[in-house]
């Protein structure tokens, strides 16, 4: 799968996944997902690791992963690349 | 939520508190996994695993020490596969002793008691959160102590175990509620496990005496606390411990 696909897939499932109010395409690419922007907090951020892990088959286990794979919509998308890549 | 066909872990599972409670579970209809850390305990493992098949349920039983974290992701691997899935529910019953007086008490058994009795039961739950929040539901019981409340001479390893333990239920019932995932505690008083045989007459005597409903409690008293903390009908309960000890505390 090339990178604008998964994009696009990273996007639905935050919008669906978390119920966002707020279409995927709407979604931007470059700001935290959690934190400000979304809206989102931390102890949301424990459902979106049960997500993206159990949709995309990587592993997150611990903050200092989760901080960096969740830093953007585009840091996602190049963690699972570089995640299925090994 | 009905007992019959949840999956369910009680570590430490093969005798005492724990067999009496994966016995209870295995009763409801649940399907049970339990987990021993000694290679001595297979026997006593074996029987109890026996016991929990006669009465119809699914169950399985792993050894594995809950202090490691690769033995804990091993055992739940184990029992994804015996179950069905992650457990449902997860009875973090596991726990050692090593009492002596804290000015005294070696470093290993400070670090031996904490391990197991507190850190076992991080790791198990982190293991298992995965597939409650996937879930939107789940339950977790953990067992305390009165010496987490009081404070105990002679084991200020266990009482602190313990008593972070609470702390734990406390915090993590605060993390993971909104994913409707309850977790809550039960403290067991002076209960007729092999613990109190071993106690002298005159200690039996004196215990009973400051119990206010004057006798041990049985493990069976101690796991039906388990399974409504565990069941559909305790849904609006978190982060509490329930006090199973003949009224010792009344907290």
């Amino acid at each position: 799968m090339d990178a604008g696909a998964l994009r696009t897939e990273v996007k639905e499932l935050l919008a669906t996944g978390l119920r966002l109010e707020l279409a995927p395409s709407d979604i931007p690419d470059e700001s935290p997902i959690f934190g400000d922007g979304l809206g989102l907090d931390s102890i949301d951020a424990l459902e979106l690791v049960v997500l993206v892990e159990e949709k995309f088959h990587v592993s997150i286990p611990d903050e200092e992963v989760g901080r960096q794979a969740f830093a953007s919509v585009s840091a996602l998308v190049q963690f699972i690349l570089s995640e299925r890549a090994r | 939520m009905s007992l019959a066909g949840r999956r369910v872990l009680v570590t430490g599972g093969s005798r005492g508190i724990g067999a009496a409670t994966a016995l209870a579970f295995a009763e409801a209809g649940a399907h049970v996994g339990f987990n021993y850390a000694r290679e001595e305990d297979g026997d006593e493992a074996a029987a109890t695993l026996a016991a929990l098949r006669k009465t119809g349920a699914t169950a399985h039983a792993a050894r594995a020490d809950v202090s490691s974290a690769d033995a804990v992701a091993s055992m739940l691997d184990e029992m994804r596969t015996a179950l069905g899935g992650l457990p449902e529910v997860l009875v973090n019953n596991a726990a050692v002793t090593h009492d002596g007086l804290l000015m005294m008490l070696p470093e290993a058994a400070w670090d031996r008691v904490l391990e197991v009795n507190l850190k076992g039961a991080y790791l198990c739950s982190r293991v298992v959160l995965r597939g409650m929040i996937a879930a939107r539901a789940g339950r977790i019981v953990n067992l305390v102590s009165p010496a987490a409340f009081f404070g105990k001479e002679g084991a200020s390893n266990y009482a602190a175990a313990k008593g972070g333990l609470v702390a734990l239920t406390k915090s993590l019932a605060r993390e993971v509620a909104r994913f409707g995932i309850t977790v809550n505690a039960v403290s067991p008083g002076f209960v007729a496990t092999q613990l109190v045989s071993d106690m002298s007459e005159a200690e039996r005597a004196r215990i009973q005496k400051d119990v206010p409903l004057g006798r041990f409690g049985r493990p069976e008293e101690i796991a039906a606390a388990v399974l409504f903390l565990a069941s559909e009908q305790a849904g609006y309960l978190t982060g509490t411990t329930l006090h199973v000890d003949g009224g010792l505390t009344m907290l």
